[in-house]
């Protein structure tokens, strides 16, 4: 057991330097949603609620965390089909503890995506600091799991080559089905049922409401957190599943 | 004393036989080379011994540890080097070396000494803090292959390792494996008959999964009339008469 751990402790360190030394993964995890964040504010708030602070400082969170799903499959990936993965079963490493270690080596980042969109969101609007941008800092930690265990999944499944159009689907899903950019009280009945089955809108709805406070507790956030693990726990089923499968084959 | 001893190893892939009731002993110290076209079976073979696949038939003994059951035994007294070029490529030379040994279980002062060791193994030094992605094509193949020697290995299979290098990196690459005949059991796959030629202590050559023959160099030339490796190959290659 110690061990394991030990050998997770490692593997994790060595994916952190992995994907935060390749600058472009910065610019996407924190660079780009940060640019989003004070443009569309300081242009749009005014016009409409949609991106006034305590919409858009939530909705940019889970925005951030669908390119998590990018950089974790693209590491796995390569790690994969360059051999290093296979090379390192020799070294008694076992297919959970690389799991764990590519998991564990995002939420860090994550956490300080999370803090910093809420504390730039703080500064533009100061009604936003208080527990409720605590607990959805935190929350933000479980709605990011949904967005690593797709990494892991489509990182298994993919090369180097095709993760990136097969990340921009989620990255896609979470802008379109999100309703964080434009307002979804006109749309259909159909694409209104399709996003409310998705766990996209529900992630954005978790922190969404976990910072303004709901008046339907279970319609409003259990029924949405619920969603978004239920979609966590099977991407994670079927991410170990094809790993191991993957890695047997290889 | 032997270091690996194969009875009646076997390994099918849906309807293809990889390896076919392959038999073969090797000595502890020995380079053994294993040669053969694609698909002869010679990357399957080092991929069961060093349990990352799983035998369809027959056993593998590893100094006396079974490749059906004893794994975690094995890994302890292996390593391989991937046809592919295997390193953390965003990490530094020195930090892939520190890497690698805390994940084969060595403590702080047993890193350093890996370190030492493998910088002047293979001439890493000079190049030890820069990113592994930012090398050339062959020391970035020369680290692949170091790694394989950071955990000090009993049997270090060599996959193709100088594969995709030009003239002078596998020159100098086949200095370093000369220097460490002796020290391990090295199993090396290669499509360059010189390098057979220069390292190995005896070869072994496979066709379809079978292997056709071993022996040392002169026994295969007087086995096929030829007075080199290649053209020896190519003549039991082309004829397939088995003769192991």
């Amino acid at each position: 057991m110690r061990k394991s751990l030990s050998r997770i402790l490692i593997l994790t360190k060595r994916n952190i330097k992995e994907i935060l030394r390749d600058p472009i993964s910065l610019a996407f995890l924190i660079g780009l949603p940060l640019f989003m964040e004070i443009l569309f504010y300081f242009i749009f708030h005014t016009m409409t609620a949609q991106f006034e602070m305590k919409y858009l400082a939530p909705g940019i969170v889970a925005f951030s965390q669908a390119f998590l799903t990018l950089f974790i499959g693209l590491l796995i990936a390569v790690d994969r089909n360059s051999s290093f993965l296979t090379r390192l079963y020799v070294s008694s490493a076992k297919s959970y503890e690389f799991i764990f270690s590519y998991a564990l080596a995002v939420l860090p980042i994550t956490f300080v995506q999370s803090i910093l969109f809420f504390i730039v969101g703080g500064i533009a609007d100061t009604s936003l600091f208080g527990i409720g941008m605590v607990l959805a800092i935190l929350l933000s930690l479980v709605t990011a799991l949904l967005f690593i265990g797709l990494g892991i999944l489509f990182g298994s499944l993919s090369n180097e080559r095709s993760i990136g159009g097969i990340a921009s689907i989620v990255i896609t899903g979470q802008s379109l089905l999100s309703g964080m950019w434009f307002p979804i009280d006109n749309m259909g009945a159909g694409i209104l049922t399709v996003m409310k089955c998705l766990p996209f809108r529900n992630a954005t709805l978790v922190l969404q409401n976990t910072v303004n406070g709901v008046s339907d507790t279970f319609n409003d956030f259990v029924l949405p957190l619920i969603i978004v693990l239920a979609y966590t726990v099977i991407t994670f089923v079927a991410a170990i599943f094809v790993f191991k499968s993957k890695m047997k084959e290889k | 004393m032997t270091a690996i001893s194969i009875k009646g190893l076997r390994k099918e892939y849906k309807d293809v036989v990889a390896v076919d009731n392959l038999n073969l002993e090797i000595e502890e110290g020995e380079l053994f080379s294993l040669l053969g076209v694609n698909g002869a079976g010679k990357t399957t073979t080092i991929k069961m011994l060093a349990t990352l696949t799983k035998a369809t038939g027959g056993d593998a003994l590893v100094f006396g540890n079974s490749i059906s059951t004893d794994g975690d035994k094995i890994k302890g007294i292996v390593d391989i080097s991937m046809q592919e070029t295997a390193v953390a490529r965003k990490l530094t030379v020195k930090e892939n070396i520190e890497f690698y040994a805390r994940l084969s279980g060595q403590n702080k002062d047993e890193t350093e000494k890996s370190k030492k060791y493998v910088y002047e193994a293979f001439g890493l030094d000079e190049v030890k803090n820069k990113q592994a992605a930012k090398l050339s094509g062959g020391w970035q193949r020369k680290l692949s292959v170091a790694l394989a020697l950071v955990s000090h290995p009993k049997v270090l299979f060599l996959d193709e390792p100088t594969l995709g290098l030009d003239v002078i990196a596998r020159r100098e690459l086949w200095k370093t494996i000369t220097a460490l005949k002796g020290k391990m059991t090295i199993i090396l796959t290669t499509h360059y008959m010189e390098e057979a030629e220069a390292l190995s202590d005896r070869i072994g050559i496979m066709k379809k999964g079978k292997l056709l023959f071993i022996g040392t160099k002169d026994e295969l030339y007087k086995t096929t009339g030829k007075t080199n490796v290649e053209d020896a190959f190519v003549e039991l290659v082309t004829r397939g008469d088995i003769y192991a």
